[in-house]
């Protein structure tokens, strides 16, 4: 009787922390999106890309634009999270807090071992802020470009 | 036609993927709009200053190396390794315990620094810190009309940048 009181206990403990575990996402995240997109001179451009095709056209200049990667994630403040960009690079996001609408935080694009850039950014929140990347054989590959959308 | 409307062909209007009678419509508007009509020389010169570019990069093209490169790669497929020995079972207490500390995280969380709230542009960025890589070039643009920001590098290989 005794030992069945306790499995009851135990089995009503690991329940209450899986609901506590699948509520801790919900409470503290930040939803961030990493979009990848191939940019190049011709070609078809992708439908979800259309709103944003003029101010990408406006920006860099090439005409198509294509997404190869989309990942999108909840991350937790002051925890750093990887992104895995195509091409051997990794887009690590740190958000650090919330300042004036916008969410703060800590960007660094990363190609192998060797640091790009490391950005500290404030970016509104549901913003969404770029980064290219120029081919490493010139702009006849095209170019890629990190589309970097933050929401709380 | 409007400024808005026409704002929203410009891109088409400067590719000429517009129908005859809108691209006459989108010019006619420019005609007489000096900002629209300098927006489509600002397209137009980023898209010849691009072709521009391309093309030249073309005319320089070496393809004695494609490929040795693509012999390489293949190669180096061939060797990935492969996921071997998963844990079939976890034991009952190690998954109490796992999920007792993942709660205890949870209660330690961080919480967002303050919040204060002011007007806000859509998608306007605020680079605060910009560091950036030996040999690396690194540009910062901004759309007028959407504020997004753009931030643009140029990394040549360690091999040849250093």
């Amino acid at each position: 009787m005794k030992h069945q009181a306790a499995r009851v206990v135990l089995i009503g403990l690991s329940a209450a922390t899986v609901v506590l575990l699948a509520m801790a996402p919900v409470a503290h995240a930040l939803s961030v999106q990493v979009t990848t997109v191939q940019a190049s001179l011709e070609g078809p451009s992708d439908a979800q890309l259309l709103p944003f095709r003029p101010r990408l056209r406006r920006l860099v200049g090439y005409r198509a634009f294509r997404v190869i990667r989309v990942e999108s994630r909840p991350c937790i403040w002051r925890t750093q999270e990887a992104f895995v960009i195509p091409g051997g690079r990794l887009l690590h996001v740190l958000p650090k807090g919330m300042r004036e609408q916008a969410v703060v935080m800590q960007v660094q694009l990363l190609e192998g071992l060797r640091s790009l850039v490391d950005t500290d950014v404030r970016l509104q929140n549901r913003g969404v802020m770029l980064f290219g990347v120029d081919p490493e054989r010139g702009p006849a590959d095209g170019v890629l470009i990190i589309m970097l959308k933050a929401e709380e | 036609m409007t400024c808005a409307e026409a704002e929203q062909l410009l891109d088409s209007f400067v590719d000429a993927e517009l129908p005859g009678s809108m691209l006459l419509e989108v010019a006619r508007h420019a005609g007489s709009c000096p900002a629209c009509d300098q927006a489509v020389r600002e397209m137009t010169t980023l898209r010849e200053s691009v072709e521009r570019v391309v093309r030249r990069q073309v005319e320089g093209v070496d393809l004695s190396g494609v490929w040795p490169a693509v012999e390489r790669r293949i190669g180096r497929s061939g060797t990935r390794g492969v996921w071997r020995h998963v844990p079939r079972q976890l034991p009952v207490w190690g998954a109490v315990a796992a999920l007792a500390a993942g709660a205890l995280l949870w209660l330690r969380t961080p919480q967002p620094e303050t919040v204060r709230v002011t007007h806000a542009r859509p998608n306007q960025a605020v680079i605060e810190r910009l560091v950036s890589s030996e040999g690396a070039r690194v540009g910062i643009m901004k759309d007028r009309k959407y504020g997004t920001t753009l931030i643009m590098v140029s990394a040549p290989g360690e091999d040849t940048g250093q």
